[in-house]
């Protein structure tokens, strides 16, 4: 029989947890009156909401699971995804992208798309990021399943299922400004567990000092940033070119989870602020993730981890007294909520504006969209929690997932970038550029070529193959490009005038 | 190729990512404060939005410099 080590202390935890979660997100319900306080909390939110909810988004059972196995494997390297892999990008976007989108009263990053090449280029990102999202929850959900079973011993279905549960009906009835709010209250839990879980392993070790110097003793490489190009998961010049130039400032600048609180933002300022904000509890991630792959890495006895993802769940349950074990794992379950919720509001979002109101009905009424909107989010719930066994066909969460992001990340950002920095993109240079890439993506993975090369290579040709065609096809007209062009006519009064009205709706 | 990238020293991974963080500083800096105040209440000084990312990049690259 299955040895359980969870405490009543632990269990109550987890139970007042879950029990405040449900009722906190629910009390949004009433303020949900149409489809943009449902996709976008009315436009009203404040930075520090924005800011937190997007590193509550950001940092999920991923992170923690599949982070934590990274840094027992591979060591600090694992931190260059909070860092190089991050920081810069959350910097550009705060300054560069963001305020575009929020300027032209998007909800989806593929609706800003459209209107800055054309239409079927916003189906593409659509369906593409769509797919992403929904295939991104069974991740999630998969790794909820491994997590409560490892540590409290229920079956991965059941887990699975009671994750759905909780955060489906919250997220279906107060839509992001519940998902907003609640982010912001489970990051604060997830800092609480993570910082508890530092303060035990070097209380254990006798400080600070003497953990690094023991790990440094006993693996040298793990206190390495970066690692030599024959590493096979992080090459140091893939981790640069890739990570760094390519996946990084995609996800940050492109990824609708991400962007959509930002879109939410009261004011211009705010959705700038909102995404810097970000980047300061960003930059303490690697407390929560890496620490506790060290700390397995340390004191786990030999045989005792046969898969890296096990390291976080090996800590928890090995390493905490009672009660705070159950603190720490209610701080998991909360990086899962966060990320859970947000997927499922962003991937309703993206289905329901760009596919479902521009193709399938279009003039309907708000109340129908709003109503289209729940229905989808249960739908794709649905699909997530079917969906989860199939992500243990890959070797690892992390890269199972980062792999998916390769495939189109670096297409993305290439179109993107050239949409917003160049005006001579044309809409046919975006659409080749993007299909083609997305297909080199796919090539390069099919040629087994590592994701963060295959992220580089990608960005590059769809790069090029948006110059060359839109130098072959006439350029668009101005009047189309201003307020989607980055130092487009900012001093033209007519450009001017057109941001205004955007702005004033 | 192969052979010529596997022997740079992994010294130079670390240069390169500081000269990418001190080039995006100098970015950050000249950026005109009529944009990066935009939408904002007030100008005070703590919504300037070049002193939050100066600040990050100064962590990241000690960051860098100690592994």
């Amino acid at each position: 029989m299955r040895e359980i080590l969870v405490q009543n202390i632990d269990i109550f935890l987890i139970i007042v947890y879950l029990l405040s979660i449900f009722i906190f997100g629910l009390l949004f319900k009433e303020y949900v009156k149409s489809t943009e306080d449902y996709f976008l909390a009315g436009r009203a939110l404040p930075w520090w909401v924005i800011g937190m909810s997007i590193i509550g988004t950001n940092i999920g059972a991923y992170d923690y699971v599949g982070a934590a196995g990274g840094a027992y494997r591979f060591g600090i390297a694992q931190a260059n995804y909070e860092w190089l892999g991050a920081i810069p990008a959350m910097i550009i976007s705060a300054l560069v992208i963001v305020p575009y989108y929020w300027k032209n009263k998007v909800y989806t990053v593929p609706e800003f798309l459209g209107k800055r090449y054309k239409e079927s280029v916003r189906v593409i990102e659509a369906v593409i990021y769509g797919v992403f999202l929904i295939m991104l929850l069974g991740i999630f959900f998969w790794a909820s399943g491994i997590m409560l079973h490892t540590y409290v011993g229920w079956s991965i279905g059941f887990s699975i299922v009671l994750t759905a549960i909780v955060v489906g009906v919250y997220t279906i009835s107060g839509g992001l400004a519940a998902v907003a709010i609640t982010d912001v209250v489970q990051l604060g839990i997830m800092f609480v567990g993570g910082f508890a879980v530092a303060a035990v392993g070097f209380i254990k070790a006798g400080g600070v000092f003497n953990f690094f110097k023991a790990l440094k003793a006993a693996h040298p490489q793990h206190l390495n940033l970066f690692l030599p190009l024959n590493n096979p998961a992080y090459p140091w010049l893939g981790m640069i070119l890739g990570l760094g130039l390519v996946l990084s400032p995609a996800w940050w600048c492109a990824n609708q989870s991400i962007i959509q609180r930002a879109l939410g933002a009261k004011t211009e300022w705010d959705a700038k602020a909102g995404m810097m904000f970000a980047a300061f509890p960003k930059t303490l991630i690697p407390i929560l993730v890496v620490l506790p792959g060290f700390f397995a890495l340390m004191f786990a006895p030999a045989g005792a981890i046969k898969n890296p993802d096990q390291a976080l769940p090996w800590v928890v349950k090995n390493f905490l007294p009672p009660g705070l074990g159950g603190l720490v794992f209610v701080a998991f379950i909360a990086a899962l909520h966060s990320s859970v919720d947000s997927t499922l509001n962003s991937a309703a979002t993206l289905w329901t504006r760009d596919i479902y109101q521009k193709y399938i009905k279009k003039n309907a009424s708000d109340s129908h969209y709003l109503i289209v909107g729940r229905v989808l989010t249960f739908a794709f719930i649905i699909f997530g929690v079917v969906f989860a066994p199939f992500t243990d066909k890959f070797p690892g969460i992390y890269v199972a997932m980062q792999t998916l992001l390769s495939f189109f990340q670096g297409p993305t950002l290439a179109t993107l970038l050239l949409g917003v920095l160049w005006w001579r993109s044309t809409g046919w240079g975006g659409f080749w550029g993007l299909s083609i890439g997305v297909l080199s993506a796919i090539g390069l993975s099919v040629l087994k070529v590592n994701f963060l090369y295959v992220a580089w290579w990608s960005f590059v040709i769809s790069l090029i193959v948006n110059v060359v065609v839109s130098y072959l096809t006439p350029p668009e007209p101005p009047e189309k490009l201003r307020g989607l062009v980055y130092g487009y006519l900012e001093k033209d009064e007519n450009f001017k005038a057109a941001v205004e009205r955007r702005i004033n709706g | 190729m192969d052979e010529f990238l596997r022997n740079i020293p992994l010294y130079w991974a670390k240069i390169i990512a500081g000269s990418l963080y001190v080039l995006l500083a100098i970015w950050v800096i000249t950026r005109p404060g009529e944009y990066i105040y935009r939408g904002a209440e007030n100008r005070k000084k703590w919504r300037d939005l070049r002193l939050w990312a100066i600040f990050l990049i100064g962590i990241q690259i000690i960051l860098y410099i100690i592994f």
